[in-house]
């Protein structure tokens, strides 16, 4: 312990020595590791695993039952409500849910002006299927039509200003629903569970209100739906049951091999059915995809994130190597004093344990210095994209990424320099 | 003590080789006081460089207390000059922002003395240099004779066999100068065998030896008796 102090001594006179390019190469490492991190973390969030458990566990099936003949196309990833009662009608999956979102505007009373809110109206499987943990009260007993509602917890807090809110009730678009639950704090990150719009970046929704209401009360879909033949997507309670609208999501749980096996011929099955009544004119091209491969399935990495990354990648070579040659200059005029350490008796080990405390200290100015840096970028992307704030938040696993990528770099950044150092000409730097 | 058999070092550049020693044959032994002369150039200064084990040499062998040094690992060579040379170099060679007390303190750092021992042998050297007093000062603060008592300190604080010094004296006035030969015999009479660069011809009259080289070759060894230099 006594001679690491020494060698933090010999750091710290070293550092004195020559401040300005010190705090340069720290700087500039610092720049490198923050902006990169800051990209890491939104990268990191995106590729993310929400649910660890179950994501080999969920699945969306989709499937060909469209209303037209394609012989090279995928098949949607949105079904209609008759087809989503085909593939509810089996017993393999042991929850499942079919869902959308809408748009609506919540108030306590008539006098209040009204709040725009978000609405996922689905079933009551959802809170199960996707750990959606509950504050108060309860969920649906069962996926029948029901004036009954769920309020995220922050929706409770700024409507009526506390969550213990279960029985009371609220106007919704002018018409009553009574809450009966109002979830814990819950975001699914990414939200994997809204599989094709690519809003993984999105907030959870503020409103949960059954399937069958949200038919019945024509809530109309507000993200991508197909809609053929004569159908009329604005008469979701008649023509959205009977007609070829296609707006739903639909999920299944499959805990086992031998179930998404019997799924999948379930739906090989359903297809040969459909052939047979003239339903599906187009070739099988079913479709079983694992929560956990949803982006990639859907492409949801966009592109631009990726070019981000790589170039935040480059910008953070292009800091070592800068931060680099700055820490050989400074090693180098350094090299008398390693020159007379080795004379007096140091070996090159000995050597490399003073370039590593020296590394210990530059990793700790820099992983400082780069948190900053890293939190100003990530301020400053939340504000030019505020949808991406979600995506922001650091956990340990990732500042201890941030600190094992800062050690690599100063020690990239002092691994040359020190060698340079420690395999001088001594004769000849003890002499001038 | 130090044994040199056919020694010889070349400096090769691209155009040309220098051989800076050729065929060197010298025995040292314990305690003596030998002053290496000779015109600039002449290869003084890379023969106290490879006795000191800072240089290496190209061909022939240096055998120090009966075993030789070629091939020795970059540990085993450090840990030599560690534990048996001392080194005086002309320019002091002290880090600037240590104090005096750090500055000795170097060579027992890396010999892993504790720090009880460490102070005990600080202490000694400081006492026989005279420089006690100053002991927090910072090298900046002393005079050049002073600064050279200090790297005498640092040398002789890890109780070495051989001192090997380049011109000890040559950045001091005459004054100066005196007290470190002084203080240097004085060591000398303590048992350390000493080897001293210098183009001084007195101070190498008051070493007990004169090794002479020239064109590095080893041209005349004088055993000078200082008794007698002192009663003429």
């Amino acid at each position: 312990m006594e001679q690491l102090f020494y060698y933090l001594k010999v750091s710290w006179f070293s550092i004195k020595r020559a401040p300005l390019p010190y705090m340069l190469t720290v700087l500039i490492l610092s720049l490198g590791l923050g902006v990169f991190f800051s990209n890491a973390t939104f990268y990191y969030r995106m590729n993310s695993d929400p649910l660890p458990d179950k994501s080999d566990k969920l699945f969306f099936p989709m499937m060909m039952l469209v209303p037209y003949q394609c012989s090279d196309c995928k098949a949607p990833p949105v079904l209609s409500y008759s087809n989503v009662a085909k593939l509810a009608a089996s017993d393999i999956p042991s929850a499942r849910a079919a869902m959308y979102s809408a748009d609506g505007y919540l108030r306590q009373h008539a006098a209040q002006p009204p709040t725009p809110v978000t609405v996922r109206i689905t079933q009551r499987d959802f809170f199960s299927m996707f750990d959606v943990p509950l504050l108060h009260g309860t969920i649906w007993p069962d996926n029948q039509a029901r004036d009954e509602l769920l309020l995220s917890k922050a929706t409770a807090e700024k409507i009526l200003g506390r969550t213990d809110v279960v029985g009371q009730q609220l106007l919704l678009d002018d018409r009553l629903f009574t809450i009966i639950g109002v979830l814990d704090d819950w975001q699914m990150l990414p939200k994997l569970y809204d599989a094709y719009n690519r809003q993984y970046l999105n907030p959870a929704e503020d409103i949960y209100l059954p399937l069958e209401s949200g038919y019945d009360y024509n809530y109309l879909s507000n993200n991508n739906s197909s809609t053929y033949d004569d159908a009329d997507y604005r008469k979701l309670a008649t023509d959205g049951r009977t007609k070829a609208i296609h707006q739903l999501q639909y999920w299944v749980q499959l805990d086992t091999p031998a179930q998404q096996q019997a799924y999948r011929q379930f739906m090989a099955n359903l297809v040969t059915d459909e052939k047979a009544a003239g339903r599906h004119p187009s070739p099988e091209a079913n479709q079983l995809v694992m929560l956990r491969d949803i982006v990639r399935y859907f492409g949801g990495e966009s592109a631009d994130i990726k070019a981000f990354a790589i170039v935040t990648l480059l910008f953070l070579l292009v800091s070592v190597f800068n931060a680099s040659h700055l820490s050989l200059n400074r090693y180098l005029s350094n090299q008398y004093e390693f020159s007379l350490r080795r004379a007096l008796g140091a070996n090159r080990s000995q050597l490399q344990m003073q370039l590593l405390v020296d590394m210990g200290l530059m990793s700790t100015f820099t992983l400082a210095g780069a948190a900053v840096i890293a939190y100003g970028c990530t301020k400053l992307m939340n504000s030019l994209w505020p949808a991406n704030r979600l995506f922001a938040s650091w956990d340990v696993q990732l500042m201890l990424a941030l600190a094992v990528l800062t050690l690599f770099c100063s020690y990239l950044v002092t691994l040359y320099p020190s060698l340079r150092a420690s395999f001088g000409s001594l004769n000849k730097q003890l002499k001038e | 003590m130090i044994t040199l058999t056919n020694l010889g070092k070349v400096f090769r550049t691209e155009l040309i080789e220098t051989h800076a020693l050729r065929d060197v044959n010298l025995q040292v032994n314990e305690g003596e006081f030998a002053a290496l002369t000779g015109p600039s150039g002449s290869g003084k200064s890379t023969l106290l460089n490879i006795l000191g084990t800072l240089e290496s040499f190209d061909s022939g062998d240096y055998q120090l207390d009966g075993k030789s040094v070629k091939g020795l690992s970059d540990a085993a060579l450090s840990k030599l000059r560690n534990e048996k040379i001392g080194f005086i170099f002309q320019s002091f060679n002290l880090i600037k922002d240590f104090s005096i007390y750090d500055n000795i303190e170097l060579p027992l750092r890396y010999r892993g003395l504790n720090a009880t021992v460490r102070k005990q042998r600080i202490e000694r050297a400081l006492e026989l240099v005279g420089l006690h007093a100053r002991r927090d000062y910072l090298p900046g603060q002393l005079s050049g004779g002073q600064q050279q008592r200090v790297a005498i300190a640092r040398a002789i604080a890890g109780e070495p066999r051989i001192l090997l010094a380049d011109e000890p004296t040559g950045n001091l006035d005459s004054l100066m100068a005196r007290q470190v030969m002084e203080l240097l015999e004085q060591i000398n009479r303590q048992g350390c065998t000493i080897l001293m660069v210098t183009h001084d011809p007195d101070q190498a009259r008051r070493a007990g030896r004169n090794i002479q080289i020239i064109d590095g070759q080893l041209h005349d060894s004088t055993m000078y008796d200082p008794l007698a230099q002192h009663t003429a």
